[in-house]
């Protein structure tokens, strides 16, 4: 049992807070999303070459072989600067999956790239009603369907597409975004990022386009994604501290009736919620985070009941800040805003803050579950 | 960074269990799961308490060279959680936990040899004298008097919520020794036997049907001044002292564990899979979970050596909520069977129904008693207002 951080997570924490502060200010952040293409190129090479497009993969595929606690202290930094460039997308979803299912000689062949910057991948995973079908021709598939809210897909050259086989399982298919047949319609989404629906019309694939040649990989794409779920849980948490801050800073500062708002005990009150939010949240995103490893039961348990958590805490910090803003809260000037519209697209992705709960209450309804303590043997 | 239990740690699990598998029979058990109040009668309780006295775990917080067990956090983690899921009650934290620790830091060596030994070994049962009609939040503004008079004290006034004070022997109290100066620099810290001639204990009974509180008289009380710890007028010290004490990482997850999942199984037996309370248990658990955590990080820092700061009083303020909703939502799952009340008590004397029957008669008197859970130890309010001072620097 322990949770201290080491010295080189300290250090990531402290060099991640340091750079982001001085290129993400809000304003240059702000004219960013605003115009096209609504993210930097030149960040991402930075991110390179600070070696965080390698932190969560294996040292002998380019990266730095970093824990799942070291890519949150990562991920809390990106959204307490409401970073938007594809990090989730490319290295999380994508470059997971990559590590996850392919084989070592296609970990080799996509991870350094990504790694290096050079490469840009989307996941798409959710289909928009049935699910996209792959059917097995000689010497290849044709992929059929339609896909929804592909994260970071505009600004990606190789997409990542589930697809079920005529046998019955999910694979993983790699497929250029320039593959004919393949329709990407891209759009905003409300926390400033960019992502795109796909329709898929018998794009054809070669048969070495099924990641690791694994068609039956419905397990470990759910890891993948209970991975993504786990990091975006620690960016919210980012969110939410950096509005805790902002307002307990604005209570300092803000005079009215010859004192500073935070004289007021009723502010008082809802700062501490606030604050007491904020510990809840992290407490739960860490949870989720040392427990991805443990078997399936429980990192499920542990994931799901974060993000229903953090999803409430979210929702109450956010309307929170606004309020204790007064007027100025609710204009796109101030930055609430953004983070408020973050912790919007957090509660939505992947599954719903109230999604999550019913999962959670599904597992937790034996007492045996819910009766073991968080540590474990 | 892990949640993992060593080797070591697994084995001293395996030890606490045995333990509490020889030392909390089933009866034991049920008086746990029946009692309403916050507290075990200790007329009950005090047979683990010995029990654990012989095993030399019965003052496991203390330092070492007066009883204490010098457990890691993760030990303390570990008892406490097996503890909770067995039901074993809690001896006299008053006198393990309040007056313990402050002779401990305060007490003379003829104080600390006459009484921490009989704390251990749960010879004395210790009530605590704060609180008083007109002094619950405020309680610096207390006015029980203690004049000086030869060697002793003459003590007059009345304290109030002295819980179990009807069971106890012996009672800590703050009393006035100078009404010049700031109110705090006026109160002193005194031991007092119960049995001292001009002492009236009067029961209130709680709205739960429970006897767990009492009203407390003084009248003309001769208290040694041997029995005053620490300096006349440095009582409020003393008393500020045992918050800090409590920093070190109070380690509650277990038993709040344990109650939730009594809860689940209830719920089991009677709510539909659909039900809008399947939601909010949900919900509850989550909150119990990121609690659990949080505790867990105190714990942590606490072994690394670093002082955990103001979460831990946050830790306090949560816990009590979070216990409220629990009974809460018991209340919520047995439906009409809440209508029925009995009123004669402790329930495991007067009851002879299946376990899963007789727990749902207790469970209205225990939300009844729950209410206060937020108020004593320091108001939630008071709490918060703490919080946005040490938390927030507002």
């Amino acid at each position: 049992m322990d949770l201290q951080l080491s010295t080189e997570q300290e250090i990531l924490r402290s060099i991640a807070a340091r750079f982001l502060a001085e290129h993400y200010d809000y304003r240059t952040v702000k004219n960013v999303v605003q115009g096209e293409p609504g993210w930097r190129a030149e960040m991402w090479l930075e991110f390179a070459r600070l070696g965080w497009l390698g932190l969560p993969f294996a040292v002998e595929d380019g990266g730095s072989g970093g824990e799942a606690a070291d890519l949150a202290l990562l991920m809390e930094a990106f959204g307490r600067h409401l970073v938007t460039e594809p990090y989730l997308a490319t290295v999380v979803l994508a470059g997971g999956a990559i590590a996850a299912i392919a084989s070592a000689a296609e970990r080799r062949e996509w991870l350094p790239a990504i790694a290096e910057g050079r490469l840009r991948m989307a996941f798409a995973g959710e289909d928009r009603a049935e699910p996209t079908r792959a059917r097995d021709v000689s010497g290849g598939f044709f992929l059929e369907g339609a896909k929804k809210i592909v994260l970071g897909a505009p600004m990606a050259k190789t997409l990542l597409v589930s697809a079920r086989l005529d046998s019955g399982g999910t694979g993983l298919f790699v497929a250029p975004a320039d593959s004919r047949g393949l329709t990407i319609r891209p759009y905003r989404t409300i926390d400033g990022g960019r992502a795109a629906d796909l329709e898929l019309a018998s794009v054809a694939l070669p048969s070495s386009a099924l990641l690791g040649g694994n068609n039956n990989a419905d397990a470990l794409l759910d890891a993948v994604v209970q991975r993504a779920m786990v990091a975006l849980s620690a960016d919210a948490v980012g969110a939410i501290g950096a509005m805790v801050a902002a307002t307990v800073e604005y209570a300092k500062t803000r005079v009215q009736f010859g004192q500073p708002l935070g004289k007021f005990q009723a502010l008082q009150h809802r700062l501490v919620q606030m604050k007491v939010k904020e510990e809840e949240a992290r407490a739960s995103s860490l949870f989720a985070t040392l427990t991805l490893d443990a078997e399936a039961e429980a990192r499920t348990r542990a994931v799901y009941g974060a993000k229903a958590k953090i999803g409430r805490a979210a929702r109450f910090v956010h309307q929170s800040a606004i309020q204790l803003h007064g007027a100025i809260g609710t204009t796109a000037e101030l930055s609430l805003g953004a983070y408020a519209k973050r912790l919007m697209a957090y509660e939505k992705l992947f599954a719903s803050t109230d999604e999550c709960l019913a999962r959670y209450a599904g597992l937790i309804a034996r007492p045996g579950v819910v009766a073991a303590g968080l540590l474990a043997g | 960074m892990d949640l993992k239990l060593s080797a070591a740690d697994l084995a001293f699990r395996d030890e606490v269990r045995a333990f509490l598998d020889e030392n909390v029979p089933a009866s034991m058990r049920r008086v746990s799961d029946l009692t309403s109040g916050f507290i075990v009668d200790p007329d009950v309780s005090i047979a683990f308490h010995r029990a654990l006295a012989r095993k030399g775990w019965s003052v496991p917080d203390w330092p070492t060279e007066h009883g204490g067990t010098g457990w890691t956090p993760a030990q303390r983690y570990i008892f406490n959680a097996e503890c909770g899921r067995v039901g074993a009650p809690t001896h006299n934290s008053a006198g393990s936990h309040f007056v313990g620790p402050v002779l401990i830091r305060f007490g003379t060596r003829e104080q600390q040899a006459k009484y921490l030994p009989r704390i251990r070994s749960g010879e004395d049962h210790w009530a605590q004298g704060y609180s008083e009609p007109g002094s619950g939040s405020d309680l610096a503004s207390l006015k029980t008097r203690a004049e000086p008079d030869g060697d002793d004290y003459v003590v007059n006034g009345q304290k109030i919520w002295t819980t179990f004070a009807h069971k106890s022997n012996r009672l800590f109290m703050l009393v006035r020794t100078s009404s010049s100066g700031k109110r705090q620099e006026g109160i002193t810290f005194l031991l007092v036997d119960m049995d001292t001639r001009g002492i009236t204990v009067r029961p209130i009974i709680g709205s739960g049907g429970d006897h767990e509180f009492n009203e407390v008289f003084f009248d003309n009380v001769r208290v040694p001044k041997a029995n005053r710890v620490s300096d006349e007028n440095k009582g409020w010290d003393v008393a500020k002292y045992l918050l800090e004490f409590e920093r070190g990482g109070s380690v509650v997850a277990g038993r709040t564990r344990d109650a939730f999942a009594k809860l689940v199984t209830l719920l089991g037996a009677r709510a539909a899979k659909e039900s809008l309370l399947v939601a909010r248990v949900a919900e509850l658990g989550t909150d119990l979970d990121a609690m659990e955590m949080l505790e867990i990080s105190v714990l942590s820092a606490v072994q690394a050596g670093s002082n955990p700061g103001p979460i831990s009083s946050l830790l306090k303020l949560r816990w009590s909520e979070i216990r409220q909703s629990i009974v809460e939502l018991a209340v919520d799952a047995i439906g009409d069977d809440a209508l029925r009340w009995t009123s004669e008590r402790p329930f495991y004397e007067i009851l002879q129904l299946p376990p899963d029957q007789e727990e749902v008669l207790a469970i209205t008197a225990r939300y009844l008693n729950s209410r206060a859970y937020t108020i004593m130890g320091g108001t939630s309010e008071i709490q918060t207002n703490i919080l946005a001072k040490t938390l927030l620097g507002l």
